[in-house]
């Protein structure tokens, strides 16, 4: 059989579920045929076929996890993984062939470790493991509490002054690409190992995304140079493409600051977990009115609560307070 | 990368590929040992070298281990890549003081100033009916002591992919060529530089029933018990440590948690030998795995014995197959 491994689908992400296979064994195949659809941490991702031939072995059923370099699907005939070698292997001597091994585990032994009886005795009974984005969320989360040093801040901000119909997320993006230029530091990546930081002059926005599969994260790019109508339309493409989980993991990458709108469900304030290499997240809660000082005299005002978590390690106290202040400055006007 | 070929090779002819593909592509890459140069090393590993690459970068050195060890280690802080060749394993202890002493901790000495990037290969194991000092088995020996990697082949292959990742990586490799094996089975090698993971064992053979493992010459006679086994209708796990130091530990353990049982299978003698760390190891993270006790198939407790005798010290296929029936009895 000539193997076809899990190739990189892009960023070294390790791993993917496999969701659906579009082949069965003894299909007949075409280069670039869809032969299975996989879940990784970021999209769900069609695997193409690398050559024509028939399929003479699926490994693993839908919601097994494939590991990037263990073989995916076997063809039929002789050879060697198609996605790594070129040419067949000629032998001159019948005793001369080609060494084959694991680097590593078989997988056989690797499901028999993850599903070791005492390994679930021990942990929750009756648990299911996580899977996909939810998977990614739970790492990622507990990555950046082992690193970051958060602080956040809050304050409310009178909005009494918008207009009806004021677009509350192109506000708030737009008021942080303003922020950032007061406070250039929190639209930064921050490398805890070396110490290092680079100061970006782009703002891209993270958009945090509530899906019944798990946190989606993606990126609304150049937030300053652009202008409200085609952010708008770029945050719409964002939203449908989670939607549909059709998302391209590059769409998600890359992020200079995140913006956590939990505003449309319940809740005013939090401390929103900072993304490293991302030195800042901003939260904005539940618009509501409130009773408040304006031009010297109690007024039932729309506010609009916010938060800013920032790694202490990459930004003073002051700077963060100042970006907190030019956001609200930026958020006050009409 | 361009001038790649594919060649059929023993395990000395690929040892001899991989210096000679990082010398053409890494110029820091330095050889140096006793008649490596003119006379191509007395198993002909570095053979043609110096007429390729020239006498400054392939070094004749006088009969002197510590030497050459320390030599390395000069070369090795100042940013070449020496690969020192001691000509037998039983030769390497005059050199232990630099070894240990100096490369072993170059790094951790000056506090990440200076890195010590350089391999000492030697020949290891005995069955080749040589005399006293050189059929020394002492893996353990290096094992023990941190900040040195100790990397074993066990065919072309992975001499050839593990003897370039030991040239690149950036701390020192002991690398141990067995050299019973040296050319004991020829395979196709494509000649393309790229490097075999280190810290990693290899699953040469998938199996449920019972896990080998072992390292070395050794792995001949494991695979030949894994086949007489299945001909009785027993599956084995075949196992090839490959880095015996730092130990994959979890490769091993996934094994054992599926067969259950495991037989290691190592030349060195008994006492202390890197089969006790493997067993330990298993002992700690898989013991409720386990259906049998962990045993192992080694050399005896005392100095490798000449030629007339080698065999009754060396492991036997039959030992093997008897160890595994053994522990699948139980």
């Amino acid at each position: 059989m000539k193997y076809f491994k899990l190739p990189d689908l892009g960023e070294g992400l390790p791993e993917a579920e496999i969701v659906e296979w579009h082949v069965q064994v003894g299909d007949t195949v075409d280069v670039d045929q869809v032969l299975v659809s996989v879940e990784t941490a970021k999209a769900i991702v069609e695997v193409p076929s690398p050559e024509a031939g028939t399929v003479a072995k699926r490994f693993g059923e839908p919601g097994d996890i494939i590991h990037t370099g263990e073989p995916l699907m076997a063809y039929e005939g002789e050879g060697d993984d198609s996605g790594t070698v070129v040419g067949e292997l000629k032998r001159a001597d019948a005793q001369t062939r080609k060494d084959s091994f694991i680097v590593g585990a078989a997988e056989s032994s690797k499901r028999a470790r993850a599903n070791r009886a005492s390994y679930r005795t021990r942990s929750l009974p009756d648990a299911e493991p996580l899977r996909g984005t939810r998977r990614t969320m739970a790492k990622n989360m507990a990555a950046s509490h082992a690193q970051v040093v958060p602080v956040s801040i809050f304050e409310d901000v009178d909005i009494g002054d918008w207009h009806a119909g004021t677009d509350i997320t192109m506000r708030l993006v737009q008021g942080m690409a303003s922020a950032c230029e007061t406070s250039p530091v929190m639209n930064s990546w921050f490398d805890g190992e070396t110490l290092s930081r680079r100061l970006k002059d782009e703002v891209h926005i993270g958009i945090a995304v509530d899906t019944p599969e798990g946190l989606f994260v993606p990126v609304l790019r150049d937030v300053n140079h652009r202008t409200m109508e085609d952010l708008r339309t770029g945050l719409q493409n964002l939203h449908d493409a989670v939607a549909t989980r059709k998302i391209p993991p590059a769409e998600m990458q890359g992020a200079t600051i995140t913006l956590s709108n939990f505003g449309t469900m319940t809740g005013q304030y939090a401390s929103p977990i900072v993304s490293p290499p991302q030195v800042a997240i901003i939260g904005a809660g539940s618009i509501r009115e409130k009773v408040v000082v304006h031009k010297g005299k109690p007024a039932v005002r729309r506010v609009l609560p916010l938060s800013v978590t920032f790694d202490h390690r990459a930004a003073t106290g002051g700077e963060a307070s100042r970006f907190l202040g030019a956001l609200i400055e930026a958020l006050g006007k009409p | 990368m361009s001038g790649s070929d594919i060649r059929d090779v023993t395990l000395v002819e690929a040892v001899n590929m991989a210096i000679a593909w990082e010398m053409e592509h890494d110029e820091n890459v330095v050889v140096l040992g006793e008649d490596i140069a003119t006379n191509g090393g007395v198993f002909r590993a570095t053979v043609g070298l110096k007429d390729r690459f020239g006498f400054k970068r392939v070094m004749d050195t006088p009969l002197a281990e510590n030497l050459i060890a320390g030599t390395a280690i000069g070369m090795a802080t100042q940013g070449l890549r020496p690969v020192a060749e001691f000509q037998f394993m039983g030769f390497i202890y005059s050199a232990m003081e630099q070894i240990v002493s100096h490369a072993s901790r170059m790094r951790n000495r000056t506090r990440g100033r200076l890195s010590c990037p350089l391999v000492y290969r030697a020949p290891f194991g005995g069955g080749i009916h040589a005399p006293e000092h050189h059929s020394e088995s002492t893996e353990a020996l290096f094992a023990h002591i941190p900040g040195l990697r100790v990397v074993i082949p066990s065919s072309p292959q992975r001499a050839y992919g593990l003897l370039l990742a030991a040239i690149r990586n950036p701390d020192p490799v002991v690398f141990l060529e067995p050299k019973r094996i040296y050319r004991a089975v020829t395979q196709s090698v494509e000649n393309n530089g790229e490097a075999l993971p280190l810290d990693t064992c290899f699953t040469l053979r998938e199996g449920s029933d019972v896990t080998l493992i072992s390292w070395g010459a050794s792995i001949m006679e494991t695979l030949e018990a894994a086949d007489a086994l299945a001909e009785q209708g027993m599956s084995a796990e075949v196992i090839d440590l490959g880095t015996i130091s730092p130990l994959d530990r979890e490769t091993l353990l996934c094994s054992v948690t599926k067969t259950g049982r495991a037989v290691i299978v190592h030349e060195a003698c008994r006492n202390g030998g890197v089969g006790a760390e493997v067993a330990a190891s298993i002992a700690e993270g898989a013991y409720l795995e386990l259906k049998a006790p962990v045993i192992r198939v080694t050399g005896y407790d005392t100095v490798m014995p000449y030629y007339r005798n080698e065999q009754a010290y060396l492991p036997q296929t039959d030992d093997i197959v008897e160890a595994a029936k053994r522990v699948i009895a139980l």
